[in-house]
């Protein structure tokens, strides 16, 4: 299998190199993001709002970019558009998921996506230096393994609703319904913190937190080692629940697969 | 046993009609008109290991819907399907490393990378050796002439190195089974005739299966003795393609150039007069009479030349299709 992914990455790295133009455009439609961080500036006017000042927006809204671009998925898009083509059958003819094609275009394009981000985020946070982050190695760690989950339930999540797509037409309609309510849901609109209370006791239970935001707090210091390990065991949940939809999901796609086309 | 068995197969469709224009939509949002189409029906056929098969029918006939199915892209509605041992649908890695299906409109291909790349992702996903992988790309090589163009993005090159790369791409795991569905649509005559042999080589190196389907008759006449014909999902003809002609079109053409005038009464007693001006004569004998008449129109006839030719393929199969074809439950 690891030969197999390298073979995989090897030739959707020259895909990304291939489309290295439209990969950068798209993450500049992201940067929308930094445009929130400026409001909520605006709007906190020197002030402190639930424990954010003007320096915990921009720590937030920098790793928040960060988190985004190294999450980022559109593969429910591919999907869609391969079996409108038909150009799933080739993939389905070959002994090897066509699910490993998609992590291994997404991971790829990752390397590019963190090579452009990287440098934004850490020069923004180093003019900014008053900016608080959680440094420390453990919080790193702690960091870099939530963004893995919180990869692990975006990418399983949209591919779930790429398979729509066997069903359907609209599965792309789906997507930018889901994409709206995780962007106010993750925490990216504003940090959840912002919140009413209710509203955050209910999303502290639902996947979209562990899409963005508890990364983002684990990074930004906000949250207590309780807090870290419970929100672990719900974000590790959600990525297991995610990874089975799209299992069960599949195979009742199988079944009603009609080969679209000639 | 043979290597694909086919029993009463049969796939059905639920298709969604629509009406055309804005009304059209709307009723069909409100209720959705759904009609039954049988794609394939009830057909059934058996491939030994190593002959080449083609598929005959018109556009709609099944012949894709069959290949499909045999490919695991299709659960049957009914029947059942075995190629080598395996129920294709279940799409076990066992089965899929030992077949290809190869669409002449479908690609494999990574449109945006030189072919070459989607060989060395085919080489890791099939896991084929760097020895096994080097010793068969030089053989492809060999037979289809793959080293001008393998390098260059696949979407700048031509439709017939495509077709190459595709095929190269198709074989590299040295598949047992070959479903081949329109391998030549939309080449020229010359790059035809290359797939064609390359085709017939492979077989002949591997002792490959092959089921053919393809518009072009000279595709299968070339590379098929076994033919069978499909129309609306059922199987009209299977047997021998020889066999087929001699029984869809049993006579020989002759045509003849007289020294001087012969009128058409005057051939009657021959065989059928398909075209006569005095000159020239075209006449349709039964077979097996081809060479008695030959030599009687010969001996009574003053003729200067004389030739035999067999009745187009094309307008044979246009017989079969029509439903002229005698006997047609008599299956060879």
């Amino acid at each position: 299998m690891i030969k197999k992914y390298a073979a995989l990455i090897r030739a959707n790295w020259a895909l990304t190199s291939e489309y290295r133009a439209e990969i950068v455009l798209w993450m500049m439609g992201g940067l929308w993001v930094v445009v929130m961080m400026l409001v909520w500036i605006g709007v906190a006017d020197g002030r402190s709002i639930n424990g954010y000042a003007a320096a915990d927006y921009v720590s937030y809204y920098m790793v928040t970019l960060f988190v985004r671009n190294m999450t980022a998925v559109w593969s429910s898009y591919e999907l869609d558009y391969q079996i409108r083509q038909g150009q799933l059958s080739p993939k389905l003819l070959r002994p090897i998921h066509p699910l490993h094609w998609e992590i291994s275009f997404n991971l790829s394009e990752k390397v590019l996506r963190a090579i452009i981000v990287i440098p934004i985020v850490v020069v923004v946070l180093a003019v900014l230096s008053h900016a608080p982050l959680d440094m420390r190695p453990l919080a790193v760690v702690a960091f870099l393994i939530s963004l893995m989950l919180a990869w692990l339930i975006t990418f399983f999540s949209d591919y779930a609703i790429g398979i729509l797509a066997f069903w359907t037409s609209q599965s792309t309609a789906f997507v930018q319904v889901f994409d709206g309510i995780r962007s106010v849901l993750s925490g990216v609109l504003a940090p959840i913190a912002m919140f009413p209370d209710a509203l955050q006791a209910v999303l502290a239970w639902l996947p979209f937190r562990y899409m963005i935001s508890f990364s983002v707090e684990i990074l930004t210091g906000k949250l207590r080692p309780e807090q870290i390990v419970q929100g672990f065991a719900i974000q590790s949940a959600w990525a297991l629940v995610m990874v089975l939809l799209v299992k069960v999901m599949w195979r009742r796609a199988m079944k009603s697969y009609s080969a679209v086309g000639t | 046993m043979p290597q694909i068995d086919v029993d009463a197969l049969s796939k059905h469709y639920r298709v969604h009609e629509k009406e055309p224009g804005l009304a059209g939509s709307l009723r069909s949002f409100v209720s959705r008109k759904y009609k039954l189409v049988k794609a394939v029906d009830g057909i059934s056929f058996a491939i030994n290991a190593g002959e080449m098969v083609g598929f005959l029918g018109p556009n709609g006939a099944g012949k894709t819907t069959t290949l499909k199915i045999l490919g695991g892209l299709l659960y049957p509605t009914a029947g059942s399907a075995r190629v080598l041992g395996f129920t294709p649908h279940n799409r076990e890695s066992g089965y899929l490393r030992q077949f290809t299906l190869v669409m002449g409109q479908k690609q494999q291909l990574l449109w945006d990378l030189p072919a070459l790349e989607t060989f060395l992702v085919n080489k890791a996903i099939y896991e084929i050796s760097t020895a096994n992988f080097d010793a068969r790309l030089k053989e492809l090589d060999a037979l289809l002439d793959l080293a001008p163009v393998i390098k260059k993005q696949v979407r700048k090159l031509s439709l017939g190195e495509r077709m190459k790369c595709e095929l190269a791409a198709a074989l590299l795991h040295q598949p047992k089974v070959l479903f081949l569905d329109e391998p030549t649509i939309g080449l020229d005559v010359t790059m035809q005739a290359h797939i064609r042999d390359f085709v017939s080589a492979y077989n002949k190196q591997h002792g490959a299966t092959v089921i053919l389907t393809s518009h072009y008759m000279a595709d299968v006449t070339a590379l098929c003795e076994r033919i069978i014909v499909i129309d609306s999902g059922h199987v009209l003809y299977d047997g021998n393609f020889r066999a087929l002609i001699e029984r869809v079109a049993p006579y020989k053409i002759i045509k003849l150039q007289f020294a001087g005038q012969v009128t058409a009464a005057q051939l009657v007693g021959f065989g059928t007069v398909a075209a006569s001006d005095g000159v020239t004569a075209v006449l349709h004998v039964p077979r097996i009479d081809a060479t008695n008449v030959a030599a009687r129109l010969l001996t009574q006839l003053q003729v200067n030349d004389i030739t035999f030719e067999e009745p187009p393929v094309e307008d044979i199969i246009r017989e079969v299709f029509a439903g002229n074809m005698p006997s047609l439950s008599l299956k060879l």
